[in-house]
């Protein structure tokens, strides 16, 4: 756990930077011009963007990862739907979790969840990353990830097809334009 | 060399210390050598009989002996067959010297050995855990009496 304390207090930092010396910028520390852009339709608009560039993390953790590459080559041109594998979480809007979880990576995983800018949503990727596959009792593996990240869709299949991927990431649009997403607080 | 002119080789050299030894099949030999000279029949089938290739190391759990077994498998560039040797530990604090002097590689097999096993290697160069988090160090997973598997059902599964 000394990782995610670590993540906490960088990111105490980078807020802790004074942006009033920026001129003509202003600080607020309330929500609420975020949370009455939320009540009108330009939190509609505000979501066609981001239901349309839906970049994901190539964060391959198993052999479901590999479907994630083939996903993001040329063949299946994920590109129609504005999804684009990206390296840097800082980059990225979805956390792919494509394998098994053990006890020694979840700090890593945090750690990228805690990475990745707002807004960011989060797939759950194969048998394994959904209930542990045939890891499931392990001595070393996670179990119910939902308890650590919030989960909008889940793709069952060991490993699920590179379509089942696309389809999953359709999903998610809908759920972002009907406001249904797990990572917007409405 | 054979098989029998090798067990024949060892138990000279050591006969106090390789016991049980017998041929499983043309190419494989199967010993028990005392834990404490350990090092020191390594030290002779590499040096003197050409066993330059420790293929494996590894540990194995007989809660109904009380025993811990440390498996040595060793192979041969020279000589077509390949020896097992066991060395047998008390379970509640196996302690062997380590082979890490002998055979450089079994440096990464010791330590996963020890994590998983708890079996203590004295004198290894850097003996801490391998592959596990710290928060299971100490808690042997790979013994038979292991408790700690997730007993909370996965939500997504019912």
């Amino acid at each position: 756990m000394d990782e995610i304390e670590q993540t906490n207090v960088e990111q105490n930092d980078v807020l802790n930077v004074g942006y009033t010396d920026v001129p003509g910028t202003m600080l607020t520390e309330s929500n609420a011009i975020c949370d009455f852009i939320k009540k009108t339709k330009i939190q509609d608009v505000l979501n066609w963007g981001r239901k349309n560039s839906l970049w994901f993390t190539v964060n391959a953790m198993g052999c479901c990862g590999v479907e994630l590459l083939a996903t993001g080559m040329a063949h299946y041109d994920t590109d129609r739907f504005g999804i684009i594998p990206r390296n840097s979480p800082r980059h990225a809007d979805v956390l792919i979790i494509s394998g098994y979880v053990t006890r020694k990576y979840l700090p890593a995983l945090k750690r990228i969840w805690d990475q990745m800018p707002a807004p960011k949503w989060c797939i759950c990727f194969g048998d394994c990353a959904i209930s542990g596959g045939p890891f499931y009792e392990s001595y070393s593996t996670r179990q119910n990830i939902e308890d650590y990240f919030p989960v909008d869709v889940y793709v069952p299949g060991c490993p699920p097809r590179c379509e089942a991927l696309i389809q999953a990431f359709v999903e998610l649009q809908k759920k972002i334009e009907a406001k249904k997403d797990k990572g917007t607080e409405y | 060399m054979d098989a029998n002119s090798i067990i024949s080789s060892l138990t000279g050299k050591f006969p106090e210390d390789i016991y049980d030894a017998s041929v499983e099949s043309d190419i494989r030999i199967v010993a028990k050598v005392k834990p404490e000279n350990v090092v020191e029949v390594c030290r002779y089938l590499k040096e003197d009989l050409s066993f330059g290739h420790l293929c494996c190391e590894l540990g194995a759990d007989y809660p109904d002996r009380n025993e811990i077994e440390t498996v040595y498998i060793i192979g041969s560039y020279d000589h077509p067959v390949v020896i097992t040797m066991k060395a047998l530990l008390p379970r509640d604090n196996p302690e062997i010297e380590s082979i890490v002097a002998v055979y450089w590689n079994a440096n990464w097999y010791e330590r996963e050995t020890y994590e998983m096993y708890g079996v203590k290697y004295l004198n290894h160069p850097d003996l801490k855990p391998l592959l596990l988090p710290e928060e299971l160090h100490g808690e042997w997973p790979w013994r038979k009496d292991y408790k700690g598997f997730p007993n909370k059902t996965a939500r997504n599964l019912v």
